[in-house]
């Protein structure tokens, strides 16, 4: 649904600071502001795999030994993986940080098709391109206005594990969230698709889970399950959005969003054709007069893939 | 150490690799990546006279063995390019090539005089051959008056050296090549996209928003190669060769047919440091083969025809360029 033109333009109450996590945008060094440029901290290099573990009914955790360790990165960032030794498709596919265990790159892989069936196979020691971290991430998460509800849907659970670490961590020098302030609801189809949802529940927040089949948790979808606990008072009307996951999730929540006023920013998952700005093959309709400017389209990867729900016209 | 620089027209460039248009954005913003000093030349998206949105969404496909693009050629505009893109270009130190689109030869025409006085500009590659407007119809990369036509035009707008960018998808690329040739072009890049198409027999759904597109990556580089032969026979100015290279011997494969320099477009997408990671492994594959400069192995291909100054080096050992990995 296209909104109507001319909204009121707000500066986001916090901004995208780049301290503790860099956030990857040009403008943090201030080298070509005006062309789209990948992020000053992205590199490419060859990194190996150290383990594969199965995860829910057609998912595996893949952990990457690059040759030196990053920093954090910034939760919903993302990296280009493409396997080396000939297994993998000839371009590469964006997958969300997951977790970096001591100095690793951990990452949650759905098999969908060629590309992701050849990280969730990978032999231990397999040689893997990595290159990022790329994107901007999540908007700094901070204790000190409306609490934060985390909307994943299915393999969009990704970038919520250290999203959830780091708002409970602090970001960015702002203030920590409280355990109370942020409220993670994760839908699935089914039980076996709510990935590792033990150990997102060990993180402390506040974690419901909803399955379209009813095999776990609240019967519905996420928005729905939004509703019933807003109606139950057991989370307050205004609250700040994040939210991941297949597209017609992500309409439907920026439509709620929009229509209530609400803050809200949605991490897409547009196909990529390089992650770095250069192939112009991940287009994203802006909003005609919004924050990100008149042209009509923006790069997911290097102007996301995390958008504010009124800066873009659809989700894909 | 073999030495790399290779001329094109009034130009020289450090190595013989360049990245292609369409593949690398502006190139500089990629530096973290393949910093400018380590390649040949910078090729950019191509810009066009009035800005182009670029076409719907889905615009990218990868298939069984390449991949498909239907961009558009999305860009700003000139004026954009001028004002916001060329300035951080400035101080480059790589030869910058601005890759210019048109629907007619005024619009070259307009494009060319407008660069003409850009000091960042060390040459301008003329696309003649994008398959993504105009319906594919391809009318400047099909008919050779038409492509003489263009490049005439741009050669009397501007003192820069010209490269014409050649398109694959025609039955006889030499002439082509001469028609650029004889119009005053310093150089041919061979090639552009093969048109293609991709679709799901399920739904029904094309691969792309435009049901038809450009075709490239590793799976094309026979093909590409080919033309790139067929054009550094047809003509005495240096050809450029550019489909299908991912590694140091596709490129020296291109060199070997006749080829001055090359472009690498789509294994970009795979690794953005490559065009850097051939431009530096290329010293040490010619010193291992005894080749004392690149320029020795330009058009040492066997194939029957008779070059000035092209030493053949030994022929490798083991595997001939059929030979099979499995
Ligand atoms: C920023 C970003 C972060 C992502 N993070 C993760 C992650 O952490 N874990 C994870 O498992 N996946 C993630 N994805 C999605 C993942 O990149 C795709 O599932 C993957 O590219 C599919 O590749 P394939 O070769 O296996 O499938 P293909 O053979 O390319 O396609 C198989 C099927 O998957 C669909 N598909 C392909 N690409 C996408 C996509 N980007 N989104 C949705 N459907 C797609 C195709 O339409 C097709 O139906 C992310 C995508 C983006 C853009
Ligand atoms: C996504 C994409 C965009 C491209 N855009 C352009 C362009 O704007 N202008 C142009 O002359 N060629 C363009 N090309 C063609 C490439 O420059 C190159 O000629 C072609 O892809 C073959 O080389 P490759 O197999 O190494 O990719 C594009 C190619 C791709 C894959
Ligand atoms: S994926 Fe290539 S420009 Fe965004």
């Amino acid at each position: 649904m296209r909104r109507p033109r001319g909204r009121p333009q707000v500066e986001p109450a916090v901004p995208f600071a780049a301290a503790s996590f860099a956030d990857g945008r040009a403008r943090t060094r201030g080298i070509l502001p005006r062309v789209p440029a990948p992020p000053p901290d992205a590199r490419s290099a060859l990194a190996a795999v150290v383990s594969v573990e199965p995860c829910g009914d057609d998912g595996a955790l893949v952990r990457l030994r690059p040759p030196e360790a990053l920093p954090p990165v910034r939760a919903s960032r993302f990296f280009m993986l493409r396997r080396e030794d000939g297994t993998s498709p000839l371009i590469p596919r964006p997958f969300s940080i997951y977790r970096q265990p001591d100095g690793d790159l951990e990452f949650l892989v759905k098999v969908m098709g060629r590309g992701t069936r050849a990280l969730a196979e990978a032999p231990v020691g397999a040689p893997v391109r990595v290159i990022g971290p790329l994107g901007n991430g999540w908007p700094t998460l901070d204790g000190e206005g409306d609490p934060w509800v985390l909307l994943g849907g299915g393999i969009g659970c990704a970038p919520f594990y250290l999203a959830i670490r780091q708002a409970l961590a602090g970001m960015d020098g702002a203030a920590p969230v409280p355990p109370e302030g942020v409220t993670y609801l994760f839908g699935a189809a089914t039980a076996g698709l709510l990935y590792d949802l033990d150990a997102v529940r060990a993180l402390g927040a506040r974690v419901e889970p909803a399955t379209d089949d009813g095999s776990a948790g609240f019967r519905g979808n996420v928005l729905q399950l939004l509703e019933r606990l807003q109606a139950e008072g057991q989370v307050p009307r205004r609250v700040r959005l994040l939210a991941c996951g297949p597209e017609p999730m992500l309409e439907a929540v920026r439509d709620h969003a929009l229509d209530r006023g609400l803050d809200c920013w949605l991490s897409l998952e547009s196909l990529m054709g390089c992650g770095v700005g250069i192939c112009n093959g991940c287009p994203v309709p802006t909003e005609p007069e919004g924050p990100l400017g008149a042209w009509p389209n923006a790069k997911c990867c290097v102007e996301g893939p995390v958008f504010e729900a009124r800066a873009i016209a659809s989700c894909g | 150490m073999a030495s790399l620089a290779v001329r094109i027209g009034p130009l020289e460039l450090r190595n013989p690799v360049l990245s292609a248009s369409g593949t690398f954005g502006h190139g500089l913003e990629m530096r973290a990546f393949t910093p400018p000093e380590s390649v040949g030349g910078l090729v950019s998206k191509t810009v066009t006279v009035r800005p182009r949105p670029g076409n719907p969404a889905p615009r990218i496909c990868e298939t069984g063995a390449g991949f498909l693009n239907s961009i558009g050629l999305e860009n700003k505009g000139i004026d954009h390019y001028v004002r916001e893109v060329l300035p951080t270009m400035a101080d480059a130190d790589t030869v910058v090539v601005t890759n210019i689109g048109g629907e007619s030869v005024e619009e070259f025409v307009q494009l060319a005089e407008r660069l003409d006085g850009e000091g960042a500009v060390a040459m301008l590659e003329v696309n003649l051959s994008c398959p993504n407007v105009q319906g594919g119809k391809l009318p400047f990369a099909t008919r050779p008056e038409m492509a003489e036509a263009v490049i005439g035009a741009v050669r009397a707008a501007t003192s820069k050296p010209i490269l014409a960018k050649l398109s694959p998808n025609v039955s006889d690329i030499a002439a082509m090549a001469r028609a650029v040739e004889g119009a005053g072009a310093d150089g041919v890049t061979a090639v552009n996209t093969l048109l293609g198409m991709a679709v799901d027999w399920r739904t029904g759904k094309p691969g792309l928003g435009t049901v038809q597109g450009g075709y490239s990556g590793p799976a094309i580089k026979p093909v590409a190669l080919r033309c790139a032969w067929a054009c550094a026979r047809a003509v005495s100015i240096p050809v450029v060769g550019c489909g299908g290279i991912a590694g140091v011997d596709d490129a020296l494969e291109y060199l070997a047919v006749g080829c001055t320099a090359v472009q690498v477009g789509t294994s970009s997408f795979s690794d953005p440091g490559l065009p850097g990671r051939i431009a530096g492994e290329m010293a040490e594959r010619l010193d291992a083969a005894g080749v004392a400069a690149v320029t020795d192995l330009v058009g040492s291909i066997r194939d029957g025809s008779v070059r000035d100054g092209a030493g053949a080096p030994a022929a490798p050992r083991g595997g001939g360029p059929c030979a099979s990995r499995t």
